[in-house]
C-alpha cells in the first residue's frame, strides 16, 4: 500500500494510465542560419499560445475562471519581451532554439527557486511548465491525449499540471495519483474542483505503479492500494457504494422544505461572496442567501467601485435568486486587510480597531454609495440590508437614519426602491450579545456570526496556535451568548439566523432548534446535510439535549455529551 | 531621463498579477523603463524580471524612465504602484 496526502475526497477504483515524463533530451547544435532558427522559435511560441488558449477554454468550463487564468499566465511568460530578447540573443550567438530557450528558462527557474519568498518560488513551477511545453513543440513530441483515456482510468503522474487537467474528461477519470503536490498545492485544488478522488505526495510513485495496474485510490485517507486482492476490492467497493449511497440519500432532501421531525419549518439559506455564488447556492438547493459579503467589490480594485457598478452586481445577484431572500451585508473591512486607496492603516489590534460599521459611519460617502446601490437594486428581488460588527445601538440608529435620508433622496429623484426593505444586524460582538434585548427592539432581524462571536467572547485568536484551544463554539460562555441572542430576538418577534460555521455543525443543530433559531445560513455544499440533520430532531428531543448541555460546565463535557446524542 | 523613488505598498508585493499588470502597462511606452532595487537593475517591461526582483510590501525602489514619452510612463507607473494594484 502506498501512502500520500488525501487531497480530494472519494474512492476511485480503476486501471492506471501513467503519464510519462517525456524525455526532452536533445543534442545541442550550433546553428548557422540564425534567421531560420529564430523563426522556428517564434513559430513554436505561436503554437504554444494557440494550444494554451484552447486548454484555458476547456479548463474554464471544467474547473472555472481562476484555473483558466493560470494558463493565460503561461502565455504572458512566453511572450515576455525580456525572455524573447535573451533567447534571440543566444540564437544569434549560434545556439539552437531548444538550448537557447532552456538556458533562459533555467536561469529564471533558479532565480525564482532560490528566493525565500513562497509566492515567487511557486512561479518556478509555471516557468518549468512553459519550458516543457515549448521544448515539446520544438522537438516534435506529441502530448499523451488524456481526453481519450478509457472509462475507469486512474491517472498517475509526477504532478497534475493545468495543461493535463485541461484534458481530463470527468466521466472517464476515476482517480488521480501524483508524486508531488500537497493539500494546498495547485494540483490538489484542480483535483477538488474536478471532483476526482486524488492522493498526492506519494514518494517514488513511478517505482511502484505500472500502466494497466488495478489500483484503489482513497482520497479521504490518502491510501493507494496497488494490485488489490479480492477481499480488498470488495471492501473498497462497499465503501465506495456507501459513500455514493450517502450522497444519494442526501439527494432525497433536494427540493424539499427544511422541516424538523415534528413539522417545524426552518429557513435554510447560503453564505456567498460573489454574485456567481448565488447560482451555486441554488444549484445546491439553498433557499436563498443569508449572507452576501460585499468585500469582493472593493478588494480587487485600484479605486472605489461606483454606485452604478455596485448596483449592477446587487441587481444581478437579486435577479439570479428570483425572489428568494437576499441579505446583503454592508462593507465589512478593516485594518487586517490593507486597501491603499481606502486609507486603511495597519493597526496593532485590527480586530478591535477601525473596521466594518465603524469605518463606514466615519466614511459616509463610501457608505452612502453602497446603501444607495443596494436600495436601487431592492426592486429586483427580496433584498435586506445587514450591518456588520454592531456593538451599540447608536450605530444601528445612525445607519438606519442614513438609509432614511437616502430613501427621501430617491423618492425626490423618482427612483424606485423597496419602501419596506428590512434592516438587520450581525450579532457577532460580545457587546451586541449582551444588549441583544435593546438591539432587538430596533432591528428587523438578527444574524449570529459565530466565528467572530466565539473569538470576541473567548478573547482569543483562532489563528494563534498557542491560544486556539480556547476557540470553540461549544464553550459554555459562547453557548450562553447564543441562547441569549436567540431568546431576545424571539421575545421581540424578529427572525434570528446564524451565518457562522456553527450553523452547519451537527452538534450545534439540536441546540439551535431548542433555543429557537429560525434561519440557518451555511456554505452551499452543506445545504442538504443540514436539511437532513434538522429533519432528525423533534423540539422535545432537542430541548432535552439543550437542557443537559446548559447544565455542563466545560467545553469538553459539552462535546463528550453531544457526541453521544448525534 | 527621469527617476523617482517609490515604496511598494500592496501587501503581497510584486507577485504574478501586479508584475504582469505593471509590465504590460510599461510595455505600451517606447522609452526604456528600469527598476533599480537591492543593487540590481530590472527591465520593467518584463514580468519575469519583476518577479525575479522579489519586491515586497515596503520595498523601496528607484524607477528610471528614459526616452520617448518618459513622463507618461512615469506618471502611470507611479499611479499603479501608489494605488497598490488595488490589493
Amino acid at each position: 500500500m502506498l501512502k500520500g496526502a488525501g487531497v480530494s475526497d472519494g474512492i476511485g477504483i480503476g486501471r492506471v494510465l501513467v503519464i510519462e515524463e517525456h524525455s526532452l533530451e536533445y543534442t545541442p547544435k550550433t546553428v548557422t542560419d540564425k534567421k531560420a532558427e529564430t523563426e522556428r522559435f517564434n513559430d513554436a511560441v505561436k503554437v504554444f499560445c494557440e494550444n494554451t488558449e484552447k486548454q484555458a477554454d476547456s479548463l474554464r468550463i471544467s474547473a472555472g475562471e481562476k484555473e483558466a487564468e493560470i494558463m493565460l499566465g503561461h502565455i504572458s511568460i512566453v511572450k515576455d519581451p525580456y525572455l524573447i530578447g535573451e533567447v534571440e540573443k543566444l540564437i544569434n550567438d549560434g545556439q539552437c532554439a531548444e538550448s537557447a530557450f532552456e538556458n533562459i528558462c533555467d536561469m529564471f527557474i533558479s532565480i525564482f527557486s532560490s528566493t525565500d519568498d513562497e509566492l515567487t518560488k511557486q512561479r518556478a513551477a509555471d516557468v518549468r511548465d512553459v519550458k516543457t511545453g515549448i521544448l515539446k513543440i520544438l522537438l516534435g513530441i506529441d502530448d499523451i491525449d488524456i481526453s481519450e483515456a478509457p472509462k475507469g482510468t486512474v491517472l498517475a503522474a509526477k504532478e497534475l499540471t493545468p495543461s493535463m487537467a485541461a484534458g481530463i474528461n470527468k466521466e472517464n477519470i476515476v482517480g488521480i495519483i501524483t508524486e508531488t503536490g500537497g493539500t494546498t498545492s495547485h494540483s490538489a485544488i484542480l483535483a477538488r474542483v474536478l471532483e476526482i478522488p486524488a492522493v498526492m505526495s506519494i514518494a517514488n510513485l513511478s517505482e511502484y505503479i505500472q500502466n494497466g495496474d488495478t489500483v484503489i485510490v482513497d482520497g479521504s485517507s490518502g491510501e493507494v492500494l496497488g494490485s488489490p486482492d479480492n477481499a480488498q476490492l470488495e471492501r473498497y467497493t462497499e465503501k465506495q457504494e456507501q459513500l455514493l449511497r450517502e450522497r444519494r440519500e442526501l439527494e432525497n432532501f433536494r427540493g424539499k422544505v427544511t422541516v424538523s421531525a415534528d413539522g417545524e419549518r426552518y429557513e435554510l439559506v447560503c453564505n456567498i461572496g460573489k454574485p456567481e455564488d448565488a447560482a451555486k447556492a441554488l444549484e445546491f438547493d439553498g433557499e436563498g442567501v443569508g449572507l452576501f459579503r460585499t468585500e469582493f467589490l472593493f478588494m480587487d480594485k485600484t479605486s472605489l467601485p461606483s454606485e452604478d457598478e455596485q448596483f449592477g452586481e446587487y441587481k444581478k445577484t437579486a435577479l439570479m435568486l428570483k425572489g428568494k431572500p437576499l441579505i446583503i451585508r454592508t462593507l465589512d473591512i478593516g485594518g487586517d486587510k490593507e486597501i491603499p486607496y481606502m486609507g486603511l492603516k495597519k493597526e496593532d489590534n485590527p480586530f478591535m480597531g477601525f473596521r466594518a460599521i465603524r469605518y463606514c459611519l466615519k466614511n459616509r460617502e463610501i457608505f452612502k454609495t453602497q446603501l444607495r446601490a443596494i436600495l436601487r437594486a431592492s426592486t429586483f428581488g427580496n433584498i435586506s440590508i445587514m450591518f456588520p460588527l454592531i456593538t451599540c445601538v447608536e450605530e444601528l440608529r445612525e445607519g438606519k437614519a442614513l438609509i432614511e435620508e437616502i430613501k427621501s433622496e430617491l423618492r425626490a429623484e423618482g427612483t424606485e426602491f423597496d419602501e419596506n426593505i428590512r434592516v438587520g444586524i450581525m450579532v457577532e460582538t460580545a457587546s451586541a450579545a449582551v444588549i441583544a434585548d435593546i438591539l432587538a427592539k430596533e432591528s428587523d432581524f438578527f444574524s449570529i456570526g459565530t466565528n467572530d462571536l466565539t473569538g470576541y467572547t473567548m478573547s482569543c485568536d483562532r489563528g494563534n496556535s498557542d491560544v486556539s484551544y480556547l476557540y470553540s463554539v461549544l464553550q459554555p460562555s459562547v453557548l450562553r451568548m447564543i441562547k441569549r441572542i436567540i431568546e431576545c430576538a424571539r421575545e421581540n418577534n424578529i427572525p434570528v439566523g446564524m451565518c457562522g460555521e456553527a450553523a452547519a455543525d451537527p452538534m450545534m443543530i439540536p441546540l439551535l432548534i431548542s433555543f429557537g433559531l429560525t434561519e440557518f445560513s451555511v456554505s452551499a455544499p452543506s445545504v442538504l446535510k443540514v436539511r437532513k440533520c434538522i429533519s432528525g430532531w423533534t423540539k422535545q428531543k432537542a430541548d432535552e439535549a439543550a437542557k443537559k448541555v446548559m447544565s455542563l460546565d466545560t467545553r469538553q463535557s459539552v462535546y463528550d455529551y453531544l457526541k453521544t446524542v448525534i | 531621463m527621469i527617476t523617482k523613488n517609490l515604496t511598494i505598498s500592496n501587501p503581497q508585493g510584486f507577485h504574478m498579477r501586479p508584475a504582469s499588470v505593471f509590465s504590460a502597462a510599461m510595455g505600451k511606452y517606447p522609452c526604456k523603463v528600469t527598476v533599480n532595487f537591492n543593487g540590481n537593475s530590472y527591465n520593467a517591461k518584463s514580468t519575469l524580471n519583476l518577479i525575479a526582483a522579489c519586491m515586497k510590501c515596503g520595498s523601496e525602489i528607484e524607477l528610471v524612465c528614459d526616452g520617448e514619452n518618459e513622463n507618461g510612463a512615469m506618471a502611470e507607473a507611479v499611479q499603479l504602484i501608489e494605488s497598490g494594484f488595488g490589493e
